[in-house]
């Protein structure tokens, strides 16, 4: 018996891992995802164990490598969009990426921002990041994603006080202020979670590695 | 290639860089690297895949390690490390006995267990 959950998170990477962890507890197994879909299927609970990898800012090659080693170690693994791209035609520019990771085709890397991981629960915790530099780097760049959202609906708010800019009538002018305002404090609340702890390690970094 | 890092004065290894740079003194593959250092450490340290996936990129930029042997589609890609990285592991051990000398004058002889 399989069963498809819709669900939307704007906490990518914590958010989505607990939830999936909490199915695979039920005795759920992700079968496989679409961008807003979860398809499961049944299994026995506490079977699997997943954790969430942020590769949005790689390239997709490197994306690509990266997840090939992961599947070497014995994770299976399937890809996930989060939504955070600014679009114009097949291409996507993805101004929190790095290098060539800044601009993902259709196909290609985008929508493929995030890699689920999964294993067979063995006791011992499912950390992909064990020590605080490599923390601080997964961290910085799901902020910096984060923060490019968050700028970007602000962004679009102020271009709608553009005076004459558009013939919408003032009603709908509101009505897009109003849910870009809230998109925008939507991805804020993540963005300073990830802040904060950044900034958390960085002070653990001065006397731990 | 920036070198500049490697020039830090004092500048320790950290542990994850070290205890890879010993795992390579065989060649291995990545998950033969998580489990050696698992082992070796008691559980103590278990590197994360990423951690570790990261690890591994920045050694073989800077050629402490090497991709060992053909890889095929049944064997998983081996490292070894070169003649700097074991350079630099003999750099740190110096590096490591000179602070237990030091802490052991001052701490006393106990070993602490």
């Amino acid at each position: 018996m399989s069963r498809t959950v819709f669900r939307y998170f704007f906490d990518f990477l914590d958010g989505q891992e607990k939830w999936l962890n909490s199915m695979a507890a039920r005795g759920y197994r992700l079968k496989k995802c679409g961008k807003l879909s979860y398809t499961f299927e049944e299994c026995m609970p506490n079977k699997y164990e997943y954790a969430i990898e942020f590769v949005g800012d790689k390239s997709y090659s490197k994306a690509r490598e990266y997840r090939d080693f992961l599947e070497s170690l014995g994770y299976r693994s399937f890809t996930k969009n989060i939504n955070l791209n600014f679009s114009y035609g097949k291409l996507r520019w993805r101004p929190y990426a790095k290098g060539m990771g800044q601009i993902a085709a259709s196909p290609g890397g985008f929508n493929r921002e995030l890699l689920i991981l999964e294993k067979t629960r063995d006791g011992k915790p499912f950390d992909l990041h064990t020590d605080i530099c490599d923390k601080l780097r997964i961290y910085r760049s799901v902020r910096r994603a984060y923060a490019w959202a968050v700028l970007l609906m602000f962004g679009l708010t102020a271009v709608t006080f553009i005076p004459n800019a558009s013939s919408a009538s003032a009603d709908t002018i509101w009505g897009i202020r109003a849910v870009v305002l809230i998109l925008g404090v939507l991805f804020a609340v993540p963005a300073a979670k990830y802040t904060t702890l950044v900034s958390r390690l960085r002070k653990e970094s001065r006397v731990f590695e | 290639m920036v070198n500049i890092r490697d020039n830090i004065k004092g500048g320790a290894l950290t542990e994850t860089t070290f205890l890879i740079l010993l795992a390579l003194y065989k060649p291995n593959h990545g998950y033969g690297i998580m489990q050696f250092i698992e082992e070796a450490t008691n559980g103590r340290v278990v590197l994360g895949a990423g951690t570790l996936y990261g690890a591994i990129n920045t050694l073989l930029m800077k050629k402490w390690i090497a991709p060992f042997g053909e890889e095929t589609e049944s064997r998983k890609k081996e490292y070894l490390i070169t003649d700097i990285g074991k350079q630099m592991a003999r750099k740190e051990i110096n590096r490591m006995a000179e602070v237990l000398r030091l802490a052991s004058t001052i701490i006393g002889g106990e070993k602490s267990k």
